[in-house]
């Protein structure tokens, strides 16, 4: 633990405990998308499918990453990941994004994957606006994950035919806003 | 419609094998099958078994996700 890091959140008014809380709650969640977005990506197939399988493919190293820069935090700020990986499936702060009955149904594997987007969107507009002005090193890092969570979001909804978000899929690097926490 | 009061609708805290009813702007929902509720509890900060209009209202989510749930009652003295 990062003793006068905590000191410091806990004296900007921030309950820290529930931050770590959900901090873990978050990284079970992008653990879990990696897991999940794995079937889905190997699923992805066909003529439809393919053109979306590498947004799918970068979406999932992303959210591996995410885990990768969240887990020094939570350990910086007196927390600790669940033992048991059961557990820290279950407490993920979003549903599983598993497999449609159908995986040949393209619109619901893009729903399963939008919807999946949308709440990491709302978890870390959530966290951003918990440790705003407050915990700085927190926000930078929520902050870093909510871009690309917007950029996964966009991609899937202008697939689902829901309007232009102006974005492009990456062009050989993966999460340029992350990346900083990964060095 | 079944009133709730606020000492029934606090038993449904969604703990120790209860339901999970929140109230929103007067209606009574279950969220007892929601993956995001497990033991009462949401994203760490929201509890079952109240009333949580104000915290609705500031949530990074619209209402219309509550759509989904059944309205079991309403809030209110009977």
């Amino acid at each position: 633990m990062a003793k006068v890091t905590r000191e410091m959140v806990e004296k900007s008014g921030v309950n820290v405990d529930q931050l770590v809380e959900l901090l873990v709650k978050n990284a079970a969640a992008e653990l879990t998308t990696y897991y999940y977005y794995t079937i889905l990506r190997v699923n992805l197939i066909g003529l439809e499918g393919e053109g979306i399988k590498e947004i799918a493919e970068t979406a999932r190293i992303e959210d591996r990453n995410h885990f990768e820069a969240l887990f020094p935090r939570i350990y910086e700020l007196g927390g600790k990941l669940p033992g048991n990986m059961k557990d820290f499936h279950d407490i993920s702060a979003c549903p599983p994004a598993s497999l449609p009955k159908d995986p040949t149904d393209i619109k619901a594997m893009l729903t399963v994957l939008v919807n999946a987007e949308r709440c990491a969107v709302r978890g870390y507009t959530h966290i951003c606006n918990l440790t705003a002005g407050k915990d700085h090193r927190t926000y930078d890092l929520s902050l870093s994950i909510l871009n690309e969570e917007i950029e996964h979001e966009s991609w899937f909804s202008e697939f689902l035919g829901e309007g232009p978000s102006g974005h492009f899929l990456r062009r050989g690097e993966t999460s340029p806003f992350v990346s900083k926490f990964l060095k | 419609m079944k009133k709730f009061n606020e000492q029934e609708l606090a038993q449904c805290d969604g703990k120790n094998g209860a339901l999970a009813f929140i109230a929103f702007r007067g209606k009574i929902y279950d969220v007892s099958s929601s993956f995001l509720w497990k033991q009462g509890v949401h994203q760490v900060l929201h509890n079952a078994g109240r009333d949580l209009t104000d915290s609705i209202e500031k949530a990074p989510h619209g209402v219309d996700l509550l759509k989904k749930f059944p309205i079991v009652g309403a809030l209110g003295m009977d």
